[in-house]
């Protein structure tokens, strides 16, 4: 598709790339006055005017996240339960994945209704019954409650369901034929045929869990069982987040958030290929 | 060993009919296993919840002690609530306003970038505007707030430094309510936009140089060949968009405040609110299931309409 360069062609090349270096600049620009405030001194952050670049370079908003507010407890409790919520979520939807992903299971269009009717259901539709659910089976106010809740979806065991009808069956017959059981055969020719899948799988769900913010809000009333992001709306949104009553000053906050992205921002180089792929795998037909 | 039984059964007829019947659940049993944690999972902690709510709705429910039935008095109380209706409609106007620029937004883009010829140029600007869908409302809430903030917010700065007056973004109702709906645009276009270029790649180049044969301009181009092209993804993007609305809760939930609650406020905070801050929770179950209809018409009504299957 090589053309020329007319004059017209310049002008909209000029006022797209203009276009775009703006569309970045409202993305990046954010982050950038936020790492700038994060080292900046207490007082620095809170003056007027444009911060591109740390006022009084210090580590106070970082010391006063760690020590006086303690944010490492929640920071610790988040990745506990994102780890191992994660871990369950996609042992759960592998392996409901694969068993309906065989055309021989009996009663499989039943539990695939089953499965689709929940995708349909918003879990804040159901979020006050779901309280009292927990509370019935005695896990409120425990990290189990969170790593249970969402411990499996829809949405992940249609996409692994999705990639696993993609691997040719003569691959899974020749297994069959060599005796090996449904538990071997997932464990020996489907996983590691689906590294991709389980990747998209895990990040979603580890980004979602890292993210989330409603299930710990109802379910846990205990602070020192509170995750990452609700002890960070404390401080960030609310500002009441200190027992102590100190001013929470800007660079404090800001500490908090860089702290909060800094997991998201290592995994992200993987991140937006498997979420691409991921929605199109869960999208395709049946 | 398993084999020499399996040997021993076939060579008695009877046996042998008895285990070509059952031998299709039987061979099943260990992909109902599977199942099983998963099917425990919906029925325990989403089905259950979902037939307990018609019951606590017709209560008034109370945590501990006695859960006297009221009949349908919940659903009156809050179809009467002035507030109820009050979120109902800033959810129609936050969620079409969002569907509207949230569609159209990220198209835009895609296609701008995707006139870029620099490949490195595209891939950079791709990956940094994708950025705020990985963060938590948290993290885009509490950015935001601060960047508005009347005094030493990075906006107001520059809004100065050009002889503007400071606005109170956040605490404007009629303000406040822009900045919910562009904030949540802002948060979502990189990740729509991405999906929309992994589409681009995939039209055919053909369909561009028969197009060029006929004497297309780039503008025809686009709009006769890229557009239609695309009218699938759109249907995706948009099914998704507009199942998300109802559910709008955690940038409500982080964003609001005292001042702007009147227009910002949506169902779910109304669900949440009555729940857990004025513990109705019976009127508060019937409000999420007079939504959970609204959703299920909404998402029976769009599938119509694109004619998308999950």
């Amino acid at each position: 598709m090589q053309r020329k360069m007319t004059g017209g062609r310049r002008v909209f090349t000029i006022v797209n790339v203009l276009f775009l270096a703006l569309i970045a600049s409202t993305m990046i620009v954010p982050l950038w006055n936020a790492l700038a405030e994060s080292f900046s001194s207490n007082l620095g952050s809170m003056q007027p005017g444009i911060l591109m670049w740390p006022r009084h370079f210090s580590l106070s908003g970082y010391q006063t996240v760690w020590t006086v507010l303690d944010l490492w407890k929640p920071f610790e409790n988040s990745v506990l339960v994102s780890v191992s919520g994660t871990l369950l979520h996609v042992l759960l939807s592998t392996l409901a994945g694969y068993a309906l992903a065989q055309p021989s299971l009996p009663g499989r269009r039943v539990i695939s209704g089953l499965i689709l009717v929940t995708m349909m259901i918003p879990f804040e539709a159901i979020m006050i019954p779901f309280y009292v659910t927990i509370q019935q089976f005695g896990l409120l106010n425990t990290l189990i409650a969170l790593i249970l809740s969402g411990a499996v979806s829809g949405f992940s065991i249609i996409l692994m369901k999705n990639f696993f009808q993609s691997i040719p069956t003569d691959i899974l017959d020749a297994a069959k034929i060599d005796g090996a059981g449904h538990f071997r055969c997932l464990w020996r020719v489907y996983i590691p045929l689906s590294k991709a899948g389980l990747a998209t799988v895990t990040l979603f769900e580890f980004v979602s869990r890292w993210n989330n913010l409603l299930t710990t809000v109802l379910l846990i009333n205990d602070s020192s069982k509170n995750t990452l992001q609700v002890a960070l709306n404390g401080l960030v949104n609310e500002g009441s987040a200190t027992s102590s009553g100190n001013l929470v000053t800007t660079n404090v906050k800001m500490a908090g958030i860089i702290i909060a992205v800094l997991p998201l921002m290592l995994a992200y180089p993987f991140v937006q290929k498997y979420f691409v792929k991921g929605i199109f795998l869960g999208a395709s037909k049946e | 060993m398993a084999s020499t039984g399996l040997l021993h059964q076939q060579t008695n007829p009877s046996i042998v009919y008895r285990t070509r019947r059952l031998s299709k659940w039987k061979r099943a049993i260990p992909l109902y296993v599977m199942l099983l944690p998963t099917i425990a999972y919906f029925m325990a902690l989403t089905y259950y919840p979902l037939v307990h709510s018609v019951l606590i709705s017709m209560q008034d429910f109370n945590l501990i002690g006695n859960r006297p039935f009221v009949g349908i008095e919940n659903f009156r109380n809050v179809l009467t609530d002035p507030t109820f209706w009050v979120d109902f409609r800033n959810t129609l106007v936050l969620g079409v306003s969002m569907l509207a620029i949230g569609f159209v937004a990220p198209i835009v883009i895609a296609l701008s970038l995707n006139e870029l010829m620099q490949q490195w140029l595209k891939r950079s600007v791709q990956m940094i505007i994708y950025l705020p869908h990985l963060f938590s409302w948290v993290v885009v809430g509490g950015l935001w707030i601060q960047l508005l903030n009347p005094d030493g917010g990075l906006v107001n700065a520059v809004l100065n430094a050009f002889g503007i007056s400071s606005v109170q973004f956040m605490s404007d109702p009629n303000v406040a309510r822009w900045v919910i709906i562009l904030v949540s645009v802002w948060k979502d276009v990189g990740f729509n936009c991405v999906i929309y270029l992994a589409a681009l790649v995939g039209i055919n180049p053909e369909l561009y140089a028969s197009a060029q044969v006929d004497g297309a301009n780039r503008w025809q181009e686009t709009w006769y060949v890229t557009i239609p092209c695309l009218a699938r993804t759109m249907q995706i993007v948009g099914l998704l968009s507009i199942m998300g609305v109802l559910r709008m809760f955690d940038q409500i939930y982080v964003m609001r405040n005292a001042v702007i609650d009147p227009t910002v406020n949506v169902l779910m905070t109304y669900v949440y609110d009555q729940g857990f801050t004025q513990m109705n929770i019976g009127q508060a179950t019937a409000s999420a299931l007079i939504i959970l209809l609204f959703s299920l018409l909404l998402t029976v009504f769009t599938r119509r309409l694109v004619r998308y299957e999950i």
